[in-house]
């Protein structure tokens, strides 16, 4: 349910599929790309407490301090953390690449209310490339997949998805067996 | 007559006029910003329809209770 790679996703839909479009392969941005905002968080869940202790070197006493104000400042603080947690998760989550049996579906949510959906046939697919590099990416096996697509249709690529190589291989042999067969059902799968 | 000026700024009423009203003005933006995260799940749900959307929708209409309940407790107590 929370995976960054998942082949033949169950209980899952999305906008304008079709009834017989049968998912292959729901992609989200790598675990390990929301290192940010939860660093953010922590810091900021501890700032009540680091404050408690810096605040005599500024001459401040924390006993002058009218309790209800000491506890709305906790509460706005939390206040903080909450929606920080709560929109990373929303941004990561519904951030997803799907891969079906007839199209590659980008959905992006750049800012709180801006949806941006590309969509390609997979007939339409002419290349595709992958890359991974730096430490982290390295370490946690995941990279950028870019797909090539014939005409006027717009590329697409998958930022910071999860087996790059793989990713890429799978889609360019579903788009094989699409020219191949000249039909719409593949059926290899990466290992 | 000697005027006696407290050390301690929470002791004047106008900086804990001036403290209640940054405080409320706070929590009604976040209480706006709550309402439109409520927009955005909906808007996200329709888009991927997964069994964690009406999980993510009831914690949203959640924090926007917290946040106006906030406000009203804010302004009863402060």
């Amino acid at each position: 349910m929370f995976s960054s790679y998942i082949e033949n996703p169950t209980n899952c839909r999305f906008e304008g599929q079709d009834p017989d479009e049968k998912i292959f392969l729901l992609l989200r941005a790598h675990p390990i790309t929301n290192l940010g905002w939860i660093t953010a968080a922590i810091v900021i869940f501890f700032v009540p407490f680091i404050a408690a202790r810096f605040l005599p070197i500024f001459n401040l006493d924390l006993e002058t301090i009218p309790q209800t104000f000491e506890i709305l400042f906790l509460i706005v603080n939390y206040l903080v953390v909450l929606i920080i947690v709560f929109e990373g998760f929303l941004q990561w989550y519904f951030n997803v690449i799907i891969v079906t049996e007839k199209n590659i579906v980008d959905v992006d949510f750049h800012s709180l209310l801006f949806k941006n959906i590309d969509m390609a046939p997979l007939r339409n697919v002419e290349d595709t490339s992958s890359s991974m590099g730096g430490i982290l990416q390295s370490i946690f096996h995941y990279g950028d997949v870019f797909i090539q697509t014939a005409g006027t249709s717009k590329n697409i690529d998958l930022l910071d998805v999860p087996r790059p190589h793989h990713v890429a291989d799978f889609i360019l042999d579903l788009t094989h067996n699409i020219h191949s067969k000249g039909g719409n059902h593949a059926s290899h799968h990466p290992v | 007559m000697p005027v006696t000026i407290p050390s301690n700024p929470f002791e004047f009423e106008s900086i804990r006029i001036l403290l209640k009203a940054a405080i409320l003005i706070i929590l009604v933006l976040y209480a706006i910003f709550a309402l439109v995260v409520v927009r955005q799940v909906n808007l996200m749900s329709q888009t991927l329809i997964t069994k964690v959307s009406p999980v993510l929708k009831a914690l949203s209409l959640l924090n926007v209770g917290f946040a106006v309940g906030l406000i009203v407790l804010v302004w009863g107590i402060l």
